[in-house]
């Protein structure tokens, strides 16, 4: 009988079992909602915090003391004066108030004799989410000085521009994509994940979970060669694995076309082809993923050995992504050959909408297969182990 | 036709197994009876084609098994030691897996399931899961999976371990059908009264080698023992005090 006649038998008992496995199907279906859900959930937090730069309720001390500049402050689009706490401090500590902008009772004298008007902005910096709202104050005040400084100049009879000898224009080199890329650079982290977590269950139970039923024994004894069994076994887990990934995938994309991104000053477009980009990548991945799992778990004697290996197997995914956004990965094609990190890498290019030539897909594909078929290879290796066979 | 010569195997400095050599012949039921920790479980896995023996030549109808254990194992039907199921599948689907695994498909696997599913006694719970099923009907699911390609060579290790009465009687049944329809049956044991309600000869093993190879009236003979539990202990050297 041919291997692949065996390598299908051995795949569709896999598929079988597993799909009648609460365990499996669960592992899989977390690992591929968590992504849609918290990225989701992410990127509609960052959405309301751009609108609330936008439209600032910004707490003012000392009204009475500048008149002229709250008025100004009115006129502000999106600003609304409202009364500050009676101590800004604590209230900026506490986090009751995002910013709070003092007014000192010098102002009106100092103005009028041509000296610095004291005000004063009490922020808290270790806070990620009051930034743009502290931000905004700020430039809130620094517009009216300078608009005040102009007027100035010009009553004295000087051109204003004298007072500007260097103006900074920002040229932002990035496309929106690339800096919703930066936001989107956890999704390929999730992919991974549901790469791994959907086959986990079913490549753990195809290897401790023979040892431990002691069913690994009897298996062996029918005349199949092991690179067949090993090959089945793992062709079951990838395809879980797979489906993880797509799903996953369609559910994030459907969140992600809810998220309001008007809000967010860009206009979102994954297009088709760059999901069928993300799909080609992370789906070899996948095989290679499972072909891991198999051999770290065809050490262990029993489901719960597995796991505390799968638990640090965990981190490997988890580290690339950790690392890119310390250290970006995009514009490095030339890692395409190495598992995970490749992937990361051409993903960051697909989302920064700069795709990468099919060149780099089919090299990281091949190499990550290649990696997985390795791994198989050892794995049958093991299966001839007489203390992975009997050692129970 | 099993034909074991010169077999030893250790593990580091333990020697399981140091001179085991014995025959067994086609429409014959041989014991291999020693005590526990004697090498039987040992001598049975190098036969299986899992393990691999430090010496010795094992053939099985003319099959190599050490040279080519795969080519063996189909001449081969084994209830090993450790006879784990799938808790998800159902007796029919472990036949049929274990079956397709030995190339017998289509109408030719739906009547050997059948067969088999009737003469073990499993027609109740045939298309139940097995994970709630009793450890008599755990042994009858091992045992059907092995015997699925009508293999010439049986071999049993202890396949009585663990069952009631009924369960056992069932067993003896199916090892005196076997040796009717001609195959070579092997099975270990260290209860006597199995040994001597079913063999036509019996081999006695101890501390790793043959002890005694006969039929029960022989190793009664050669002790000079009437019963064959008090031969059995002699010969496995359990009571070397009182012998002396």
């Amino acid at each position: 009988m041919s291997t692949l006649k065996l390598i299908w038998i051995v795949l569709a008992k896999e598929l079988r079992d597993g799909l009648r496995d609460r365990r499996s199907i669960m592992s899989a279906l977390i690992g591929a909602t968590l992504s849609p859900l918290l990225i989701g959930g992410m990127l509609t937090v960052i959405a309301g915090r751009g609108k609330d730069a936008e439209e600032i309720k910004l707490p003012v001390a000392g009204v009475e003391n500048a008149p002229a500049f709250v008025d100004w402050l009115k006129q502000q689009t999106g600003v609304e004066i409202v009364k500050a706490p009676a101590d800004p401090e604590q209230a900026v500590r506490d986090r009751k108030e995002d910013v709070v902008l003092i007014i000192e009772k010098d102002f009106s004298k100092n103005m009028a004799r041509g000296v610095p008007a004291p005000v004063k902005l009490i922020t808290d910096g270790t806070r990620d989410s009051a930034r743009p709202k502290a931000e905004r104050a700020k430039t809130l005040v620094t517009d009216y000085s300078s608009q005040l400084a102009a007027l100035r100049l010009i009553a004295r009879g000087v051109a204003p521009s004298i007072a500007v000898p260097v103006r900074v224009q920002d040229v932002e080199v990035s496309s929106a994509q690339e800096r919703l890329a930066t936001l989107l650079n956890i999704l390929p982290l999730f992919l991974v994940l549901a790469a791994l977590t959907g086959g986990l269950q079913i490549a753990i139970d195809a290897t401790a979970g023979e040892r431990e039923r002691g069913s690994l024994e009897p298996l062996l004894l029918s005349p199949v060669p092991r690179v067949a069994l090993a090959a089945g076994k793992w062709l079951a887990a990838s395809t879980f694995g797979c489906g993880s990934v797509v799903f996953s995938l369609l559910l994030t994309v459907n969140v992600l076309r809810r998220v309001p991104w008007h809000e967010l000053g860009i206009r979102f477009r994954v297009s088709d082809g760059d999901l069928m980009s993300l799909l080609a990548l992370v789906l070899p991945l996948a095989l290679f993923l499972s072909a891991v799992v198999m051999f770290a778990s065809t050490f262990a004697r029993s489901f719960k050995e597995a796991q505390g290996y799968i638990g640090l197997l965990i981190l490997l995914p988890m580290l690339p992504g950790v690392l890119s956004s310390l250290y970006p990965l995009s514009n490095r094609p030339w890692l395409a050959p190495i598992p995970i990190v490749g992937q990361y890498a051409l993903a960051a290019d697909v989302l920064g909408g700069k795709p990468p030539s099919v060149a780099y897909y089919v090299l990281s594909g091949v190499s990550v297969v290649a990696c997985a078929i390795v791994l198989l290879a050892l794995t049958s290796r093991l299966l001839t182990r007489e203390k992975i066979i009997f050692g129970r | 036709m099993i034909e074991i010569q010169g077999l030893r195997k250790a593990f580091g400095a333990v020697a399981a197994v140091r001179d085991v050599s014995f025959n067994a012949a086609d429409g014959t039921v041989v014991g291999l009876l020693g005590p526990n920790g004697a090498g039987k479980t040992t001598t049975l896995r190098m036969l299986s084609g899992l393990m691999r023996p430090d010496a010795g030549t094992i053939r099985v109808d003319n099959a190599d098994v050490v040279a080519d254990p795969i080519g063996a194992q189909s001449h081969m039907g084994l209830l090993p030691d450790s006879r784990g199921l799938y808790p998800r599948l159902t007796p029919i689907e472990h036949i049929e897996y274990f079956g397709r695994l030995h190339g017998i498909e289509g109408p030719a696997l739906a009547e050997r399931t059948r067969t088999l599913v009737a003469r073990l006694g499993l027609t109740d719970v045939a298309n139940r899961r097995v994970s709630g099923f009793s450890q008599g009907e755990r042994t009858k699911v091992a045992l059907a999976r092995a015997l699925v390609h009508q293999p010439r060579n049986v071999i049993l290790d202890e396949p009585t371990n663990g069952l009631d009465v009924m369960s056992t009687r069932a067993m003896r049944e199916v090892i005196r059908g076997l040796r009717r329809d001609g195959c070579c049956v092997l099975f270990s044991s260290h209860i006597m009264q199995e040994v001597s309600a079913l063999c036509d000869r019996i081999v006695v093993i101890a501390q790793g080698t043959v002890v005694a190879d006969g039929t029960p009236d022989e190793l009664r003979s050669v002790t000079g023992r009437d019963n064959l539990e008090d031969a059995f202990v002699a010969l496995a050297g359990l009571e070397t005090e009182e012998i002396a």
